[in-house]
């Protein structure tokens, strides 16, 4: 499934339209802690990391208090981001969401406490639209830059002509009566003075009256945002001419959802019925809380199998491990395998794929213990083959002496020598890092949790804000 | 646009016409008095198509003159705003040129034509694109957009742009011959 794109699309778009969002409540006016800007690019960011999820719980994963979540969802509904069910449900009706939940997970069941509770509820159950998002996003953007075009053009349609002798003004409507047989201009025609367009009029005269000039220094800001638009939109817009050919993940309305889910886990389960409440006790290791992200891990791996897949034009030394590797593994490892393509390389290697089958964007304590093993499985291999290349080394020069007895030689040979590797080297790390921090850059973008909801990208950030100021002003129309 | 209506008139007649051919008669008049004229609330009637009936006549007092009440079914052009429409060009200056479609006169102004195009002036003033290309002078043919019409009683007169996609020049005269 073409996932990872639409997600980053759906990233892109939080950051650049509801970066500072301001949902102000009904009646409260509270300006201490009300001041939830930012909140909407956590919520859609932890969306995209989820299928149909229950509000009250991503609202407790957030945390968040559920009514500001749902004033925000309401937001993104009434936008078009987020398509919503709500029902009344019994705790039965709430276990088929929780199957449908964990068969998204790794096939665990998850089971809340108070649930076993026979009271019906309303829950509500949101969900990212993609579809409709790349629609409704493209959309904004026509909409945005043809309002500023057409008020751009608008501006002299109607061209207006203006007798510098009497001041008398004519519109483009008079110009049949206006032409003179003398010469090729328009002439007055009470003073037959010569008539000036109104906009050479302007130009001529820079300070023209107070109106005009507002006018024409709108027209000049009019143009500066249709370029700003162009350059800071630019990486949603390349998303979106990115996703134009991928299908849109679909999950289908919550039921056919949880149907679906349902069938895959009790299959995976070799289950026979899930809904059962006798059988629920699988998961209760897991404290109670539904974790629905944990069915992205599966989905992420595909993922990024399938990159892997892709990148395998590409010379064989990049492949596989890009991505994935924290930062300071890359340049070291670089050098490994730059250097050695013995064993060291392989090793670096093998850590590569271990950490390929771990999911991204887990941030779970338990991947410290794991990453300080590769850490420190890593940094025997590095002294190895430290080891080794300086004892090659040695030996390249000490037979290069030998051979010629030259004095000179053997350091420009040596030099070299290492010299073309080193080369190769630098060139494949830099690019590697810049695959690496592509990546990098977007795994912490991917909040969690509430935490990392101040986390912003650069670049994103920057084009974010100044877009935002851009709709302060323009007050968009949509729908 | 181009519309059928049906519409009714009062012509009169002289009395010499009356006679047996009289319906005849009254047709001539009709199509003499209507076709070729513009309304504000029709637009320009551009030929009737059918001469349906007449009523019957009202001798005026005084002059003898017969007015008969008249229903034709006539085509109609009407020019609207946004309408895309082919037209010949009758006058170039530097405000910008004059064309018409038919009976309709359409005025461009130099800021709607295309800023790559300058007026150059001569004894055939034209508006020529900095690579030659494209040339607009007299009797060049021009698809241009009506951006605003004025319609008064009895006439209507329009403004347009070639300033947009698709429009401009569609067949050049000077580079014909």
């Amino acid at each position: 499934m073409s996932l990872e794109p639409y997600r980053r699309l759906v990233k892109l778009v939080a950051r650049a339209f509801y970066d500072d969002l301001l949902l102000k409540g009904e009646n409260q006016t509270k300006t201490g802690r009300g001041d939830n800007r930012g909140m909407a690019v956590v919520v859609l960011d932890a969306l995209t990391k989820r299928e149909w999820v229950r509000e009250e719980d991503l609202a407790k994963v957030l945390k968040l208090h559920s009514k500001q979540l749902r004033r925000t969802l309401r937001h993104f509904e009434e936008e078009k981001l987020v398509s919503r069910d709500h029902r009344r449900e019994s705790a039965k009706g709430g276990k088929t969401y929780n199957a449908a939940i964990a068969a998204a997970g790794d096939g665990q069941q998850v089971v809340k406490e108070g649930e076993e509770k026979t009271k019906m509820h309303t829950h509500s159950y949101c969900c990212l639209d993609y579809s409709q998002i790349y629609d409704v996003v493209r959309y904004r953007m026509h909409r945005m830059k043809k309002k500023l075009k057409d008020e751009l053009d608008n501006r002299n349609t109607i061209q207006e002509y203006i007798c510098p002798n009497c001041e008398r003004r004519y519109s483009a409507f008079d110009a049949l009566r206006l032409i003179s047989m003398k010469d090729d201009s328009f002439h007055c025609e009470k003073c037959d003075g010569e008539l000036v367009a109104e906009s050479d009029k302007l130009a001529a005269e820079e300070m023209g009256d107070a109106d005009d000039n507002a006018r024409r220094r709108r027209r000049e800001k009019l143009k500066d945002m249709l370029q700003k638009i162009e350059v800071q939109l630019k990486p949603l817009m390349d998303q979106l001419s990115r996703v134009k050919d991928l299908p849109a993940p679909e999950f289908g309305s919550l039921q056919e959802w949880e149907a679906a889910n349902a069938k895959a886990g009790r299959a995976s389960n070799g289950d026979s019925d899930v809904g059962d409440s006798s059988k629920t006790s699988q998961g209760q290791g897991y404290g109670g809380t539904p974790m629905p992200f944990l069915g992205e891990t599966k989905v992420e791996v595909a993922l990024s199998g399938v990159e892997v897949k892709e990148e395998d034009s590409k010379p064989s030394a990049a492949n596989t491990s890009l991505k994935v590797i924290p930062p300071w593994m890359i340049k070291q490892g670089m050098k490994l395998t730059g250097e050695q393509r013995g064993e060291a390389k392989h090793e670096s290697m093998m850590d590569n794929s271990l950490e390929l089958t771990r999911p991204i964007d887990d941030k779970k304590p338990e991947v410290d213990d794991d990453e300080k093993n590769i850490q420190d499985a890593f940094v025997k291999a590095y002294y190895t083959a430290l080891a080794e290349r300086q004892r090659e080394q040695e030996g390249a020069t000490r037979e290069m002496q030998n051979e010629d007895g030259h004095n000179m030689m053997p350091s420009i040979i040596s030099n070299g020598v290492s010299a073309a590797p080193s080369d190769r080297r630098v060139g494949m790390k830099s690019k590697r890092e810049d695959d690496g921090d592509d990546d990098i850059e977007w795994e912490e973008a991917l909040p969690s949790g509430s935490t990392v909801g101040t986390t912003k990208l650069h670049d994103l950030n920057v084009q974010a804000e100044e877009s935002g100021d851009d709709e302060d002003e323009i007050d968009w129309e949509e729908g | 646009m181009f519309f059928h209506i049906e519409l009714e008139r009062n012509i009169q007649l002289h009395p010499r016409h009356f006679g047996p051919r009289l319906k005849e008669k009254l047709k001539q008049k009709l199509m003499r008095d209507v076709e070729g004229t513009c309304s504000g609330r029709h637009g320009f009637v551009v030929a009737i198509t059918h001469f349906d009936d007449f009523g019957k006549g009202l001798i005026r007092e005084g002059t003898g003159f017969v007015t008969f009440p008249v229903r034709y079914r006539c085509v109609i052009f009407r020019p609207f705003k946004n309408e895309v429409l082919e037209a010949v060009v009758t006058l170039v200056n530097k405000m910008g040129f004059f064309a018409e479609a038919g009976p309709v006169q359409i005025f461009v102004s130099n800021h709607l034509i295309p800023d790559d195009m300058e007026f150059q002036p001569g004894d055939m003033p034209n508006y020529t694109t900095s690579d030659k290309s494209v040339k607009i002078q007299k009797d060049s043919e021009v698809r241009l957009k009506i951006i605003g019409t004025r319609v008064d009683a009895t006439e209507i007169f329009c403004i347009g742009t070639i300033k947009d996609d698709f429009l401009g020049v569609i067949n050049d005269p000077g580079a014909a011959s």
